[in-house]
């Protein structure tokens, strides 16, 4: 499957996800696990970074239209697409993860080099969305125990992902 | 550098400007969509604009149809208890219920003159219809947000407009937002609030004693609203109802709220009750809403608008 189809349906089938199924979950009031960017931490090495800031803007906005949070997801999608190749940076070994179309895995960058990618990437998307929902200070334990739980729900459902379409290539 | 151009980039300010944009060509990008976004987030507020990038049109709409046809089934048992329940208490108010004991009078019900809606008749009554209620389906619903909005499948078709008031079989529910052809947006009473006056809250009233406070919802469970500045004269007790004052324009009075849970003193020195209320409503399963529509809204708003005015 080339590398263009596998983004398609997986954006497809992640914004479906997200809508109709954990958005209808519930855990806690305290625990909104996301597990839509995903997208973006999966696309390829080699994306230009404007079209990477352009592809997390059309995901947001995607998302943004089936719960009625205009812009939220949004502005937390663009925010973690910029911020995406400075983390990768800091990540990767002496002269970058090889191969032309290779995209971001626990099998390209090792368990412990993804599962820190990973929990980055989610903590910042999850502190930028809940910012910017909860929009107001006035309760900083509030804002700062959903960033938290929600983002260790998250992380286990990126968890499950990566055990259930685990490739050995 | 090409032959034929000069050393110094100086000379050319307009192209040393090109080179720092190229340059941060990224950064820029980034802060272009940012504040796209960030103008969607606050431009939201308007909310006729946005009305077609949102739950209400016709691809979410169609989906949350879909899936809303297919999950409604597991809920047919509640729902259809409410909806008993609701029909039982509506038949406690009927006048065929009441045996009346004094044989001088005789009750007739004119049911013409208290339930049109002609123009005609409307004038012919003493009482006029303030209240019109629409029924409506809800097809995506959701408890866990800071901000939680359900759908519905009426809409400024079926004669919704933003601002109606929302309430379900057992209590209130929520406030229209937007409306699409089709389908309108609601924003719920689980909406995180401070309380105060310029944020999403409702006056409420104690059924039994009177006193009015300030209903709003705390962020933190979905069951359960809190009412603010109570004052201390009330007599307060576990399992009181507390209903809409009917203050505002949007809803009628007497509509539940909820029930007493627990009751706290703010501060030592602080003069009303802070009360945990066990929601009325149960947004978990909420199936069928009432959209209410006054029909003397705008004569109300009006007057008060100009009365405002003329204190100005």
């Amino acid at each position: 499957m080339s590398i263009l189809l596998r983004n398609i349906i997986r954006f497809i089938l992640l914004i479906l996800f997200q809508v109709l199924v954990l958005d209808r979950i519930l855990v806690h009031q305290m625990v909104n696990p996301y597990l839509y960017m995903l997208f973006i931490l999966l696309l390829p090495f080699n994306l230009p970074r404007p079209a990477l800031q352009l592809l997390g803007l059309m995901l947001g906005l995607t998302l943004d239209m089936f719960s009625d949070s205009m812009g939220v997801h949004a502005a937390a999608c663009v925010f973690i697409a910029y911020l995406r190749p400075f983390v990768l940076n800091i990540l990767s070994p002496q002269g970058g993860f090889e191969g032309p179309q290779r995209t971001p895995s626990v099998t390209t960058m090792g368990v412990s080099q993804f599962a820190i990618y990973a929990t980055v990437m989610v903590l910042l998307h999850h502190i930028a969305y809940f910012c910017l929902s909860v929009f107001s200070f006035s309760d900083p334990l509030y804002l700062l125990m959903k960033i938290l739980l929600s983002t260790a729900a998250s992380l286990f459902l990126i968890l499950i992902y990566e055990l259930l379409f685990f490739s050995r290539k | 550098m090409p032959e034929g151009f000069p050393e110094s980039l100086d000379s050319y300010p307009v192209r040393n400007l090109i080179i720092f944009l190229r340059r941060y060509f990224n950064f820029f990008l980034f802060l272009l969509l940012e504040v796209i976004c960030l103008i969607f987030v606050f431009r939201n507020n308007n909310f006729q604009r946005t009305v077609y990038l949102n739950s209400a049109n016709g691809v979410s709409g169609k989906l949350y149809t879909r899936y809303n046809d297919i999950q409604y089934y597991f809920h047919l048992k509640s729902t259809n208890d409410s909806l008993v329940s609701e029909n039982l208490a509506l038949r406690q108010q009927l006048a065929t219920s009441f045996d009346v004991r004094d044989t001088t009078t005789r009750i007739v019900m004119d049911t013409l003159r208290k339930f049109t809606n002609d123009t005609a008749r409307k004038l012919l009554s003493t009482e006029v219809r303030k209240f019109l209620y629409r029924d409506a389906k809800v097809i995506n619903n959701s408890v866990n947000q800071t901000t939680n909005y359900i759908t519905i499948n009426r809409g400024s078709n079926d004669g919704i407009r933003p601002n109606m008031g929302v309430i379900g079989p057992n209590g209130m529910v929520g406030v229209v937002r937007t409306a699409s052809p089709n389908y309108s947006v609601v924003i719920s009473l689980l909406t995180k609030s401070n309380g105060s006056t310029s944020s999403f809250s409702f006056s409420s009233r104690l059924k039994n004693s009177g006193e009015i406070g300030t209903v709003y919802w705390d962020g933190y469970d979905a069951g359960y609203v809190t009412m603010k500045d109570v004052p201390r004269s009330a007599k307060l007790h576990k399992g009181d109802t507390v209903i809409t004052s009917g203050f505002s324009a949007v809803f009628p009075e007497n509509v539940n709220i909820g029930y007493i849970d627990t009751v706290y003193v703010g501060e030592k020195a602080s003069t009303s009750f802070t009360i945990r209320l066990k929601l009325a409503t149960n947004f978990y399963n909420l199936q069928y809403v009432y959209i209410i529509e006054n029909l003397l809204r705008d004569e109300q708003v009006r007057l008060e608008d100009s009365t405002r005015k003329m204190l100005k």
